[in-house]
C-alpha cells in the first residue's frame, strides 16, 4: 500500500500538551526532614474538611506554603525554581518579560497509605500543577500502575476507530500518561488535565505535594482569589 | 419588568437507569455460575488495560452463552438499551424493531484492592452495566467500589468563582459517582469515560457490562 513516490508529508502533534519531569536539587536529608514534618501534621485538625475522608489517604488543607518551617520553605524555593523554566518553556515570553510576571501558588500534601489512592482529580483557578515527590517505596515488581500518577487522556479522542487509530505512534497514541514518582523528582503539566494517583500496592506510604500555580502580569486584576 | 427568562441544560449526557424486581434467583444463578468459570478459558486474552489479579475480566462473549440466567439477563439489559434508544431518539418503535442490535458484553468480578482504570468505549453507540453483586461497602470506605462517570464537559470546571461555584443539577461540573446495588441497571452513552474506584469489600464485586452497536 505504500509507494516510493507518494509526496512528502509534513507530519505534526498539532495538539500537543506539556508535561515534564524535574529533579529538584533537594538533598535527601532535607526530604527526610519535609517527611518528618509532614507525617507528624497529617493530623484530623489539618485534614482538608471539603473531601471525602478516606483512611488511606490523607489530604492536608491547602496551607502548606504559609508554614514557616525550614524544610517547607526550602522545597517551596525548590520547587517553584524547577516549575519555572518548565513554563517559560512553553511560552511565548521572552526570559525578561518571564521575570516580571508575579507567581503564585497554594500548596497541599497527600500521604497515601498501601492500598490507598487519590481519586482523580483536576485543579480549579490555576495553569499549572506541580507534584513533588517527597517519599515514595520502590518499584514494585509485577505491578506496572502501583502508586504511579495517572493523567487522563484529555484530548477529544472519537468514538470511531480502526485498525489505524487503534495503533498509533507516540505521540500520536491514545491513552493516559503514567509518571512514577521518585523522591525529589517533580511533574509539572496544565492545572486542568485530570490526574490521579493509582492504588499504592506497595508495603509504604508515597508522600507528594501538590501545588497550584499561576502567573499573573505586573497590576493584571482578572484572576479571582483562590 | 424583565422578559421570562428559559434555561435548558444545552448539551444533555443521557443516563438511564432501571431495576430487575426480584433479582435475588438470578443474581445468584449468575454468581454461581460466573465464580465457577473464573478460569483461564473464560478470562478476556486481549485486555485493553494493564491486568490486575485483583479483578477477574470474561471473554466479550458472555450473551452468547446458553445458560437460561444468562440469556434472562441478556433479555432484560438488552431492552433496557433498547428502550433508552427509544425514550433518547426520535426513532420510533417499529424502527427500532428493524435494527439489529450487535453486542459485546462481558462480566467483572473484583475482590478487594481491585479497580477499573478510566476509559470509554470506541465503535459502540451504548453501554449498560448490570450489578449482579455490590459486595460489601465498608462503613470507613465511602468511595469503595464506585461506579464513576467523568464530566464530558473538559474544562469547564477549571475556572470557578462565586458565579459558577454553585451550579445546581444538572448544570454543575464534576464527576456522578454511582454506587450499584444489586439488580440495579445503568444505560449510558458509549462516549462517557467511566471508571471503577478501587473496592474494599473483603467479599466479591460482579457486574456484567455491554456494548452496544446497531446496523
Amino acid at each position: 500500500m505504500t509507494d516510493q513516490s507518494s509526496p512528502a508529508a509534513t507530519l505534526l502533534p498539532i495538539f500537543a500538551t506539556p508535561f515534564a519531569e524535574v529533579t529538584l536539587s533537594v538533598s535527601a536529608s532535607l526530604n527526610e526532614s519535609l517527611n518528618a514534618l509532614l507525617t507528624a501534621r497529617a493530623t484530623e485538625e489539618r485534614r482538608d474538611p471539603d473531601r471525602r475522608r478516606d483512611p488511606l489517604c490523607y489530604v492536608s488543607r491547602e496551607d502548606l506554603f504559609e508554614w514557616r518551617d525550614e524544610p517547607v520553605a526550602a522545597v517551596r524555593n525548590e520547587l517553584l525554581a524547577g516549575l519555572c523554566p518548565v513554563v517559560l518553556a512553553t511560552t511565548l515570553h521572552s526570559e525578561a518579560e518571564f521575570d516580571r510576571l508575579a507567581v503564585q501558588a497554594r500548596a497541599r500534601f497527600v500521604v497515601i497509605r498501601p492500598d490507598g489512592c487519590l481519586p482523580a482529580q483536576s485543579l480549579t483557578l490555576a495553569s499549572w500543577c506541580a507534584i513533588y515527590c517527597v517519599k515514595a517505596p520502590s518499584a514494585q515488581t509485577g505491578r506496572a500502575d502501583s502508586g504511579v500518577l495517572r493523567l487522563y487522556e484529555s484530548r477529544l479522542t472519537g468514538m470511531f476507530a480502526d485498525a489505524t487509530t487503534w495503533r498509533m505512534r507516540h505521540p500520536f497514541a491514545g491513552g493516559h500518561h503514567l509518571w512514577h514518582p521518585r523522591p525529589g523528582s517533580m511533574a509539572a503539566f496544565p492545572g486542568h488535565l485530570l490526574h490521579e494517583v493509582a492504588l499504592n500496592r506497595s508495603a509504604g506510604d508515597i508522600v507528594l505535594l501538590i501545588v497550584r500555580a499561576r502567573f499573573e502580569n505586573p497590576g493584571q486584576q482578572e484572576v479571582p482569589p483562590w | 419588568m424583565s422578559s421570562p427568562l428559559k434555561v435548558t441544560p444545552g448539551f444533555a449526557v443521557p443516563f438511564a437507569e432501571g431495576r430487575l424486581p426480584a433479582c435475588e434467583r438470578l443474581n445468584r444463578e449468575l454468581e454461581a455460575l460466573f465464580l465457577a468459570r473464573e478460569s483461564e478459558e473464560y478470562r478476556n486474552p486481549t485486555p485493553s488495560h494493564i491486568p490486575q489479579a485483583e479483578m477477574f475480566e470474561s471473554r466479550f462473549n458472555l450473551f452468547r452463552w446458553p445458560e437460561s440466567c444468562v440469556q434472562e439477563l441478556r433479555a432484560f439489559m438488552l431492552d433496557s438499551v433498547a428502550r433508552t434508544v427509544l425514550e433518547t431518539s426520535t426513532i420510533a418503535p417499529a424502527e427500532l424493531a428493524r435494527l439489529r442490535m450487535h453486542n459485546h458484553t462481558w462480566y467483572h468480578i473484583t475482590r478487594y484492592a481491585g479497580s477499573f482504570v478510566a476509559h470509554n468505549h470506541p465503535l459502540a453507540s451504548w453501554s449498560a452495566v448490570y450489578c449482579v453483586r455490590p459486595g460489601e461497602a465498608p462503613v470507613d470506605r465511602p468511595g469503595s467500589g464506585l461506579l464513576r462517570f467523568l464530566d464530558t464537559r473538559a474544562g469547564a470546571g477549571s475556572y470557578l468563582d462565586a458565579g459558577n461555584r454553585t451550579l445546581r443539577a444538572p448544570f454543575a461540573t464534576g464527576a456522578r459517582e454511582v454506587r450499584l446495588e444489586a439488580g440495579q441497571v445503568v444505560v449510558f452513552p458509549s462516549y462517557v469515560i467511566h471508571e471503577v474506584s478501587p473496592f474494599y469489600g473483603r467479599d466479591t464485586r460482579i457486574t456484567v457490562a455491554a456494548n452496544c452497536w446497531f446496523s
